[in-house]
């Protein structure tokens, strides 16, 4: 059944109230129809699962090569990373970053993941009062994806949050909050271009062999800092938010607690299941290239279609009972929260890694985790906690 | 049902193994092994199986040749 008629909404997924709670924004778009129109932007949205899998299964007419942001000015300046490419460039750019990211090239790293995740464990038992973010959420991804790529140990790491956080914001609307993150991201992007003068980077590092590439003729100069950004901002802010949410859903629901610990093997499938019901990343856009019939919609050529992964990962039309948080899900691994096909999230083995390696920590010295009540991030295209009070019980 | 398998794509996520052990495994290096003629029909009783693969495979390294339409 074709209909042309696509529904108009003044919906904004952007203003502090949707993002604060945008689950209610996303419910309302999902039951407007299977593609609506967002007066504001004026850009198409599917905020249910079906059409969300389907647009980022068809690369070749939903593409990722015009920016995968809502604002087209900020789009023109996103070129040349994997994010933001197309077959086959981006096939030859995503395997330069994959390569080290895969399940595979991971073996080699995850001793050393498992150790900092059992010295941070320990610390915070320790210490009692913790806080979800600053001190687990972030603190882990910042002691290792530096590392890995090779970063200066005289550069401050700090930024780089700031900075990552500033490079998402650019994926939404050109507001407040997107435009004080220019200055990060002018710092952030000369700070790339340096360390991607052969030498920076610690040799032997993914990073270092990136330059090396380039040097060798495999990749032109201009798009190492791209690159190099393509293993940075990306793992940072979605990382800390799945982690915090990691302990805060296992707080508020210690009976699924409990069964983790009598059966630690759900741990890849509850990793799963906190993507899904928290997903960290809101969602991408694709430029549409063709006419094409999306949920009995008929889009024109030259749409800007907005993909909301965190609404798709809760749309009661493909999920039983999508707010209930549970670790046993049959269907758990279908979520969309790292995005879906070719572009589907590089780092997503690393992530994985990251929340396995906090789980098995926790699972093994950890009876109860007690959390008080989050606040949330005031951010266009990360959903997650801000604060949150934790203390772990031995 | 036949099944396109893109190497060049895959990256060893394992979602496929979980899907459908019987047509995909990783081995012990982490490297996809395809347990069927990949040229061939899936073999009967598994398209069920075959088409969990291709929808959870994260990265687009699994497509259904004889229909156009992924999920
Ligand atoms: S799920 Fe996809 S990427 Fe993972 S091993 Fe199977 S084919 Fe390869």
């Amino acid at each position: 059944m074709l209909s042309t008629q696509i529904p108009e909404s003044d919906i904004d997924p952007y203003t502090d109230e949707s993002i604060l709670n945008p689950y209610d924004a996303y419910r309302a778009l999902r039951d407007l129809g299977p593609v609506v129109r967002l007066d504001q932007y004026g850009v198409w949205a599917a905020a249910r699962y079906q059409e969300v899998y389907e647009a980022l299964h068809d690369h070749e007419s939903f593409i990722s090569g015009e920016g995968v942001g809502v604002t087209e000015q900020l789009n023109k300046a996103q070129h040349g990373s994997s994010l933001t490419s197309d077959p086959p460039y981006h096939d030859l750019v995503r395997g330069l970053v994959a390569r080290h990211l895969t399940p595979k090239a991971l073996r080699e790293v995850q001793g050393y993941v498992a150790d900092w995740a059992n010295r941070l464990v320990d610390e915070l038992i320790e210490r009692g009062e913790f806080d979800a973010v600053t001190d687990f959420g972030q603190a882990f991804p910042l002691a290792i994806v530096p590392d890995l790529l090779g970063w200066p140990v005289e550069e401050g790491r700090e930024r780089l949050l700031d900075w990552a956080a500033a490079g998402f914001n650019a994926f939404g609307p050109l507001n407040e909050r997107t435009v004080a993150g220019f200055p990060l991201l002018k710092e952030m992007g000369e700070f790339l271009y340096r360390m991607s003068v052969p030498g920076n980077l610690r040799p032997g590092s993914w990073g270092a062999q990136l330059v090396a590439d380039a040097q060798a003729g495999k990749i032109a100069n201009e798009l190492l800092p791209a690159l190099l950004g393509d293993f940075l901002a990306p793992s940072m802010d979605t990382s800390v938010s799945a982690l915090s949410s990691m302990l805060w859903l296992f707080g508020e629901h210690p009976g699924q607690w409990d069964l983790l610990k009598a059966e630690p093997s759900l741990a890849g499938n509850a990793f799963n299941e906190i993507v899904r019901r928290e997903s960290p990343l809101r969602g991408f856009t694709r430029l549409l290239t063709r006419d094409r019939v999306l949920g009995g919609a008929e889009l024109k050529a030259g749409s800007r279609m907005l993909l909301l992964y965190g609404s798709a990962n809760r749309d009661e039309r493909h999920w039983d009972d999508p707010e209930t948080f549970d670790i046993t899900r049959p269907d758990a691994a279908e979520h969309l929260g790292f995005g879906h096909g070719i572009h589907g999230c590089v780092g997503q083995a690393l992530s994985r890694l990251e929340g396995k390696s906090l789980m098995d920590a926790l699972l093994r010295k950890v009876r109860r985790i007690e959390v008080g009540v989050p606040t949330w991030r005031l951010h266009n295209t990360i959903r997650g906690i801000e604060t949150l009070p934790v203390v772990l019980h031995a | 049902m036949k099944l396109s398998v893109e190497f060049g794509r895959c990256e060893g996520h394992g979602l496929c193994e979980e899907a459908a052990p019987e047509l995909f495994r990783l081995d012990d290096e982490g490297d996809l092994l395809v347990l069927y003629d990949p040229s061939a029909e899936i073999p009967s009783g598994q398209e069920p199986a075959a088409e969990r693969a291709v929808r959870v495979c994260p990265v687009g390294a699994l497509w259904r040749l004889d229909h156009s339409q992924a999920g």
